[in-house]
């Protein structure tokens, strides 16, 4: 119980201070992101009172081949720690955390505080993100990298086309290395992305598809 | 004498058809669609304007007000800092957005 109070608490002074970082756009705006894979499957609801932070319910169920999946619901906040606005780009470091509830393989209080830092220009796109995710028994902590290129630029009203390579590692996970390439549209209300992950491996070889909205 | 019914005219009717009043920034960081659409909707929610524009090729928004609106520089700069980004360049100009839309457009023709 101890333990659990500690996490909560370090989640919220974490919090407290990604709310007093820099400023960022969106403010008064609902999000709803999907992740749907074979290996994982994600769906999270926020919302952002200001441009500092939103808030939100989350549901993740982790499914690891041959063994029985774990589902963690939970609240979740967002916080924008730095940003960086550049002449043709833009640079982030983002803190998200999340508390809840684990059940299936694995019982009890979850937590998943992660850091992700990214770039963007009009044409590029990296992204690295190490994420903690925990619960009673379980210890799937992941280090992920993402890179990519749009096909070209795009006015304001246009879709744009981009091609993205994700790389992830994940602690005591199968498969516990996980490649994606994955077509990636974006347009001023939603972000579509259909990939395969680990395509050369026919017994790991699985779709996913991550959405977005925002309005 | 005709000529100078022709100026007057002119003169009688240039105020009615005067150029509208646009602001215009340069916005560093607005990379994406998904990201400037924040800015899109805090200019639309502005009163004083009627219409907005983002050119993301460019990185240019322009607020187009209403007649006898008036958005100060620094407040309009105010507004896209809110929105999370940052301003390289503010002026106003003596056109409306459709004019803006078309001088971008010739422009790149000539390119």
């Amino acid at each position: 119980m101890f333990k659990q109070l500690s996490v909560a608490f370090l989640l919220a002074v974490s919090s407290l201070h990604a709310q007093s970082a820099a400023l960022m756009g969106f403010e008064d705006s609902y999000m709803l992101m999907t992740e749907t894979g074979e290996y994982n499957q994600e769906l999270m609801f926020n919302y952002a009172p200001s441009i500092h932070h939103a808030f939100g319910v989350e549901v993740m169920r982790m499914s690891p081949k041959g063994m029985r999946a774990t589902t963690m619901t939970g609240i979740n906040y967002t916080g924008l720690i730095q940003r960086w606005n550049l002449p043709s780009a833009q640079a982030n470091v983002w803190f998200m955390g999340s508390v809840g509830e684990a059940r299936g393989l694995h019982h009890g209080f979850s937590y998943s505080p992660s850091v992700q830092f990214d770039y963007e220009t009009t044409r590029l796109y990296f992204l690295a993100k190490m994420r903690m995710l925990r619960a009673p028994g379980m210890n799937n902590d992941m280090v992920a990298v993402q890179g990519g290129f749009s096909f070209y630029e795009a006015d304001f009203d246009d879709t744009q086309p981009w091609f993205v390579l994700e790389a992830k590692a994940i602690k005591n996970f199968n498969p516990s290395f996980q490649l994606t390439p994955a077509l990636r549209l974006i347009n001023k209300n939603y972000f579509l992305e259909l990939g395969v992950t680990n395509p050369f491996n026919k017994s790991e070889r699985a779709p996913r598809l991550n959405l977005m909205f925002t309005y | 004498m005709k000529n100078i019914l022709i100026i007057l005219c002119c003169l009688l009717v240039s105020p009615i058809v005067s150029a509208a009043t646009s602001i215009k920034a340069e916005v560093n960081g607005m990379v994406c669609a998904f990201c400037a659409k924040g800015i899109e909707k805090k200019l639309n929610a502005m009163p004083e304007g009627q219409g907005a524009f983002v050119d993301l090729k460019r990185r240019i928004v322009v607020l187009e007000l209403k007649p006898q609106q008036n958005v100060s520089l620094d407040a309009f700069t105010q507004v896209i800092k809110d929105a999370g980004y940052a301003v390289s360049k503010v002026e106003k100009v003596e056109q409306s957005i459709v004019e803006i839309k078309a001088n971008i457009k010739a422009s790149m023709k000539g390119q």
